[in-house]
């Protein structure tokens, strides 16, 4: 009896990705940095003369780092919980695949994507922007799909409403830290196992500009988010898939 | 009447394939509140037995599937297939299964479902083609093969989860309520697909509320009600059997003789009558004296089943 051809259906995977969020991403992205970008490209007649000592150039990382965020809510939302709430793992897993490769292979297929994502995107801004380097932006873009997307990785395997789960999440922990973070007590010493998001901002402008970041920086991010996803791979062997 | 035999000669003779041991599912919600769906669940399944089970609605035949695909963890008791843990066996070696509810992605059309669906049972690339084709032709769907599954009618829906259960060469199908939505002619072609499918080395599970379908196509169904195993009963007709009492005859010609070799029979108007033996042996005996008296016999039909009947006591109605 043939076992299952996971890897090959890594393409299915790739097409549904394509079409129910790739295209969504895309959308997004080219929206919202049109709409920040544009007024700033009117002003210097169709180029951007923006570099890094450009006073404007924070406000394109952010921008930029937002839209990677926004991304990977999109692509890692219901990436386990929405088969589960469907139904769809009922036939997937009648089949010979194992039900963890079959979501760490999801979850690298959707990585992969988003990247493919942003490589358009990027490209496109690099044609006004000269300056912006898509290589530091796209590794950006995947340390932020293993910190974010482990977090909700772990979501959608924990519960059905991942989406908003994760943006409370995301969003909690940078209000939470930036309250309690400098605390001394309990509170301060807690906020500290919340996702580490206050690292962001540094090791975006550094990542994306100079295609560096501080090591340890980058090490809590990706620590983070690994350690998640292994809870979830963990959860998702332990747990059953029907309610 | 006296319980049939729980197991048959081929069931002891075969090897075991599907074991469920003192299987328990509590059902708890946050709140403290626990809902038992299954308790003490214990059965034998054989290679190359049709079983059926059977159970009214909330009876606990969901949930035993569930945890029989490794989709539930059982509370209590263990499930396992060919020895392994149920998931463990799936995933190493993969089960056709037709689910209750057939949920398939509605945006994906139906071929490329099948394709999709193929690639994962490790059919190689070569074999897919023909082989969702194949099954296409054979379930009817060869119109609706290049819609969404979101257009298809709940028939041709059910068809195209039958064809991605049969699209391997399983040695173990399980069909959950397998001919529901399908219009008679397709509940009939049902049939001669499970009957091609039967094989010394295969095991077939069918869960339905259709006692006439299981009583056609199974060898042994499991009665369950209240999360129970009530009682498992043979579908043949043995021998000495006082399995089923009243018939109906229906008589083409010689209506005059009827009464001459059932002395009791009632009138149910025409040409029908309504008969009650002992035995089987009693029932032939009569009939071949009512032939023999020149009467024509059309139709014998046993007015229950005995699964109805072992059904109506197990679930606690009354015959």
């Amino acid at each position: 009896m043939n076992r299952g051809r996971l890897g090959k259906y890594a393409l299915w995977q790739f097409r549904d990705f394509a079409v129910d969020r790739g295209v969504a991403i895309l959308i997004v992205g080219f929206l919202w940095g049109y709409v920040l970008v544009a007024p700033f490209r009117g002003a210097g007649g169709g180029q951007l003369k923006l570099g890094p000592s450009s006073p404007v150039w924070p406000l394109l990382i952010t921008v930029a780092s937002s839209i990677v965020s926004v991304s990977v809510l999109i692509a890692v939302n219901g990436i386990v919980s929405l088969d589960r709430k469907n139904g769809y793992y009922r036939f997937l897993f009648s089949k010979p695949v194992s039900v963890v490769a079959y979501y760490v292979q999801l979850y690298f297929v959707h990585m992969v994507g988003v990247i493919a994502a942003m490589l358009v995107l990027s490209g496109v801004l690099r044609t006004m922007v000269p300056d912006f380097s898509i290589v530091n932006f796209l590794l950006y873009t995947a340390l932020i799909f293993v910190t974010m997307g482990g977090i909700g990785f772990f979501i959608s395997v924990a519960t059905r409403f991942d989406w908003v789960t994760l943006a409370a999440v995301w969003l909690g922990s940078r209000a939470l830290r930036e309250l309690y973070g400098a605390k001394p007590g309990l509170p301060g010493k807690l906020v500290q196992v919340l996702p580490p998001v206050h690292k962001l901002d540094a090791v975006a402008s550094g990542l994306i500009t100079y295609g560096n970041a501080p090591t340890s920086d980058v090490l809590w991010l990706l620590g983070y988010g690994a350690l998640f996803f292994a809870l979830g791979l963990i959860l998702l062997r332990q747990a059953s898939l029907a309610d | 009447m006296a319980d049939l035999p729980s197991t048959c000669e081929h069931h002891r003779a075969s090897a075991l394939v599907i074991e469920f041991r003192n299987v328990g599912k509590t059902y708890r919600s946050l709140l403290g509140n626990s809902v038992k769906a299954v308790e003490e669940f214990s059965l034998q399944v054989v290679e190359g037995e049709i079983l059926g089970i059977a159970g009214p609605n909330g009876a606990g035949k969901s949930t035993l599937i569930a945890m029989m695909l490794g989709y539930l963890r059982p509370t209590k008791g263990t499930v396992e297939i060919n020895g392994l843990p149920a998931r463990t066996y799936i995933e190493r070696n993969g089960i056709g299964y037709l689910s209750e509810l057939i949920a398939i992605n509605p945006k994906w059309r139906a071929d490329t479902a099948l394709v999709r669906y193929a690639t994962l049972a490790g059919i190689p690339d070569a074999e897919i083609p023909w082989r969702v084709d194949e099954l296409i032709e054979k379930l009817g769907i060869a119109e609706h093969r290049d819609k969404k599954v979101k257009a298809l009618s709940k028939g041709n829906l059910q068809r195209l989860g039958l064809a991605q259960a049969l699209l391997r060469d399983d040695q173990i199908l399980v069909l959950d309520e397998p001919t529901h939505g399908l219009d008679p002619v397709w509940s009939q072609r049902f049939r001669g697909i499970v009957e091609e499918l039967r094989r010394p080395d295969r095991t077939i599970i069918i869960a339905s509320h259709n006692l006439d379908e299981l009583q056609r196509l199974a060898d042994r169904v499991a009665i369950i009600d209240h999360g129970r195993l009530q009682r498992v009963v043979s579908t043949g007709y043995e021998q000495n059997a006082p399995a089923v009492t009243r018939f109906r005859l229906t008589l083409a010609a010689g209506f005059d003789r009827i009464r001459e070799s059932f002395p009791l029979a009632e009138s149910a108007g025409r040409g029908e009558y309504d008969v009650t033996v002992r035995s089987i042996q009693e029932l032939n005996a009569a009939l071949s004296d009512l032939i023999s008296r020149g009467a024509l016999v059309a139709s014998v039909v046993p007015e229950r089943s005995v699964l109805e009947q072992q059904f109506r006591e197990a679930v606690g109605e009354s015959p």
